[in-house]
């Protein structure tokens, strides 16, 4: 058990249907995860690594007959939705390009929403101030009650990734993270993802741009649906 | 997603509960008013038999009485006459077609409110300055006999004077007459009517039925035209009192009813007016007369007469008692109207059982299909019965605007739901539940809708506590509204100048709109002022003298409960669109 690896896709396909007519993107990609790693998937426009990285998050599901995705080892498809909705906001951390936060609540109540969603099982005030330090952390503790439209790119994205982790999720998955920024705040962000990697956090990220894709310890390239 | 539409959205429903809530609780309470205002002079059963009368109603009379939960009983004689009365003051005078309740005053005010419903409980300065100059004039001769000749002059100058005056201002002709005449001559002109004597004694000649020893009428508030409605729901009499009822006498003319059916030459008699009521139904203050039951009976040869033989009419076989065509009853405390019901049929047939054998006369079996023992909701079905329906029928309108709340709320909804997909998306792949999205838009919903509900029961209050207010200004707008609206509107069209020349579009259309809306407002109030205002609840056609202003409760509860669920109905299909959205899509959804 012990090899076994943390998130694993195996054989992943995906089309899209387009009216009659077929897309398909992803043609049996697959790719093992271990703990502690900071994979980036490198790619270009139109790859697939969206796609890739939402058939591992639990947001979408691979074609019918296709391959699986498995988290420690359990296929991810064959949980129940409510075990699904869990994987979703507790098992993995999504961090958008653009973002994604809602804009009617301020930055607080942006990063603590998974903990709120979680219910339950999360602790209210441990949750608070998981989530407070988290912003601290990233440097926005005097953000906390701004709107996201009152914030930089770059903040929204701390933000983001704050929300991310609120959950104490065992991977993060990134999909372009800074490709909304400049360079300066991008590499900002992948400071910030650097951190989390040496704190031992788990990250998948994809991106288009080589550079970028260095600063994980495994680059895996994308093309033509497989990798 | 802009703050207004769900602020609109309250408003609107708002309005919808709030429309209803006034328009149920004004029938639910003219219901009520013509129900309860029926039966103060109905008392709580009735038992009729209008075809020639019950023989012998004074021992039913008894027989009920006997029994501890009948509290009194009261025998009625009704038929429908002609009062002729002395108002206008022409040849042409008012001639009325009335329904004439003979009663027996003592026992009818036991079972009915009738003491309550006498209008007159005390003669004004005014009136007693009519009755003295009445009786003055009435025994001038008597009085100027005993005065010099100066003093004569001088009483028959104030007297005429007064004549053209007090028609149209008090002229205080008794503080005169206590100056010119002597104490011997007060007493001869007081002693002519005892209301001289203590102004209160117009109450009592009313419930007695009787002024100053002669049987007399009291009528209906509406009967005479000369008693005219004020804005405030009071009564003024035209003329200064000129026309107060209690100061003449009127002719009624009976048709009696003939045993065998045929016609018989009608019967009349003068009688004084007593004093005046008012049930607050306008159909019945229009058209009832009260009288001493034998004066009735009389008139309609309703009371005791020789039976002759049909062949030798010079021989008496016996006697036909008085009748009566109805007995009131009026239950003990705690005694519902349907339990008097059944214990005065039951009554009834002992009181046939005691007869029988000890008269020729026997009154009608139960079996008799005239012979009546109803309610008084019953007896008065034929009245609030066609409310009642118009009143389901309202409801079961309304009801649509149940559904035009679900409308509201559905296709409101939709489109927070379409604006928000993206959001609803982020939610989803933060791993919230179908059953957690839809939970989120129910309870949006319902908050609606309970804050619109309050809304409109706050606004439905307000508009039926004040309807008659509301009503009386609308019979006379304020000046005040038709300047505000002006203001607004001039306004609105300065806000489509201004901004108009920098291009924008919407503050053109809305202030347009505006304008127009404020300065038809304006206008309308200024037309109904020229008009010298509008009256919508007329009494005449409305029965009661004011807008019942009660909630109806229950029906207002109803109301909000539905309210609030027809809100959640509107909520739970886009709801449901909402859970169902694919988080992937939402989020490529720009
Ligand atoms: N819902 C969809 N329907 C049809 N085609 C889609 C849909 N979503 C993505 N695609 C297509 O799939 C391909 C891969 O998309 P994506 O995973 O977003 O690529 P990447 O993230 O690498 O840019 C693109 O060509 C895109 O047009
Ligand atoms: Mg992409």
């Amino acid at each position: 058990m012990s090899n076994t690896p943390l998130l694993q896709g195996i054989d992943l396909r995906k089309t899209y249907h387009l009216g009659k007519t077929e897309v398909p993107v992803l043609h049996g990609a697959s790719l093992e995860v271990q703990r502690g790693d900071w994979i980036t998937v490198l790619g270009s426009s139109g790859s697939g690594k969206s796609t890739l990285l939402h058939l591992l998050g639990g947001l979408d599901r691979p074609d019918k007959n296709s391959g699986e995705v498995l988290f420690h080892g359990e296929s991810v498809w064959k949980k129940t939705n409510k075990e699904i909705n869990e994987y979703r906001n507790s098992d993995i951390g999504f961090v958008f390009q653009f973002y994604h936060l809602l804009p009617e609540l301020n930055v607080f109540e942006n990063v603590l929403l998974p903990a709120m969603i979680g219910g339950r099982k999360t602790n209210n005030d441990m949750a608070r101030e998981r989530a407070a330090s988290l912003l601290t952390r990233f440097g926005l503790d005097h953000r906390m009650l701004h709107r996201p439209r009152e914030l930089s790119g770059g903040e929204r994205q701390r933000a983001a990734i704050a929300r991310a982790l609120v959950n104490k999720p065992e991977v993060l998955l990134a999909d372009e993270p800074t490709g909304n920024l400049d360079e300066t705040t991008g590499n900002e962000i992948l400071d910030v993802l650097q951190g989390l990697h040496q704190d031992g956090l788990t990250i998948v990220m994809v991106t288009h741009e080589q550079q970028i894709a260095e600063r994980g310890n495994v680059v895996i390239q994308l093309r033509n649906g497989v990798v | 997603m802009s703050r207004v539409i769900p602020l609109i959205a309250i408003a609107a429903v708002g309005l919808c509960v709030a429309l209803v809530i006034v328009v149920v609780s004004v029938m639910t309470g003219f219901l009520d008013m013509v129900q309860s205002a029926g039966k103060t002079l109905m008392g709580d059963v009735i038992i009729t038999y209008g075809v020639s009368g019950i023989p012998h109603y004074d021992t039913l009379v008894e027989k009920l009485e006997e029994d501890p939960s009948i509290l009194a009983a009261t025998p009625i004689v009704d038929g429908w006459g002609l009062l002729r009365m002395p108002y206008p003051d022409s040849d042409a005078k008012q001639s009325e077609t009335v329904q004439v309740w003979g009663i027996d005053p003592d026992s009818f005010t036991q079972v009915t409110g009738f003491n309550d419903s006498l209008h007159w409980k005390t003669s004004s300065k005014q009136q007693l300055d009519w009755l003295l100059f009445d009786a003055i004039n009435k025994n001038a001769s008597a009085i100027l006999q005993t005065m010099s000749d100066e003093k004569q002059q001088l009483l028959i100058d104030t007297i005429g004077g007064a004549r053209s005056t007090m028609n149209y201002q008090f002229t205080d002709l008794w503080s005169a007459m206590e100056a010119q005449l002597s104490d011997k001559q007060w007493e001869l002109v007081k002693a002519y009517d005892e209301r001289l004597q203590n102004p209160e004694k117009v109450f009592a000649q009313g419930l007695s039925l009787s002024r100053n020893g002669k049987a007399g009428i009291v009528s209906g508030l509406h009967v005479s035209d000369g008693n005219e409605r004020q804005q405030d729901g009071s009564y003024a009499v035209i003329r200064n009192d000129h026309w107060w009822m209690p100061r003449f006498e009127g002719t009624l003319t009976m048709l009696p009813i003939a045993s065998d059916g045929g016609l018989i030459e009608p019967e009349s008699i003068i009688m004084p007016f007593t004093n005046e009521f008012q049930s607050g139904v306008f159909l019945i203050d229009s058209s009832r007369i009260f009288v001493p039951i034998e004066t009735a009976q009389q008139l309609l040869h309703l009371d005791k007469a020789e039976l002759v033989d049909n062949d030798d009419p010079t021989v008496v076989v016996g006697v036909d008692p008085a009748r009566a065509t109805s007995v009131l009853l009026c239950g003990a405390d705690g005694v519902t109207a349907d339990a008097l019901q059944l214990i005065a049929a039951k009554v009834y047939d002992e009181f046939r059982e005691t007869l029988r054998g000890s008269t020729t006369v026997m009154p009608p079996s139960r079996g008799d299909p005239s012979l009546s023992i109803h309610t008084w909701k019953e007896q008065q079905k034929s009245f609030t019965g066609p409310v009642e329906k118009e009143r389901e029928l309202m409801r079961t309108l309304f009801s649509i605007i149940y559904l035009v709340v679900a409308a509201l709320i559905l296709s409101i909804f939709w489109a927070i739901v379409f604006e928000k997909t993206r959001d609803i998306g982020i939610l989803r792949s933060l791993g919230a539940s179908r059953a957690g999205i839809v939970w989120i838009f129910l309870r949006y919903g319902g908050i609606i809708g309970v804050l619109g509900s309050l809304l409109g029961l706050l606004i439905g209050w307000l508009v039926t506590k004040n309807i008659n207010e509301i009503h009386a200004a609308m019979g006379a707008p304020p000046i005040a509204i038709a300047i505000g609206a002006f203001v607004v509107s001039v306004a609105s069209l300065w806000v489509v100048v201004v901004r108009g020349r920098r291009g924008e579009i919407l503050p053109i259309v809305v202030g347009m709109l505006s304008a127009i809306t404020f300065g038809g407002i304006g206008g309308i109030v200024l037309f109904v002022r020229s008009q010298g205002g509008i009256v919508i609840w007329d009494a005449s056609v409305y029965y009661f003298s004011v807008i019942p202003n009660n909630i109806d409760w229950p029906s207002a509860s109803f109301t909000l409960v539905g309210a609030v669920l027809f809100c959640l109905l509107g909520a739970v299909i886009p709801a449901a669109k909402a859970a169902d959205t694919d988080p992937v899509k939402a989020l490529r959804h720009e």
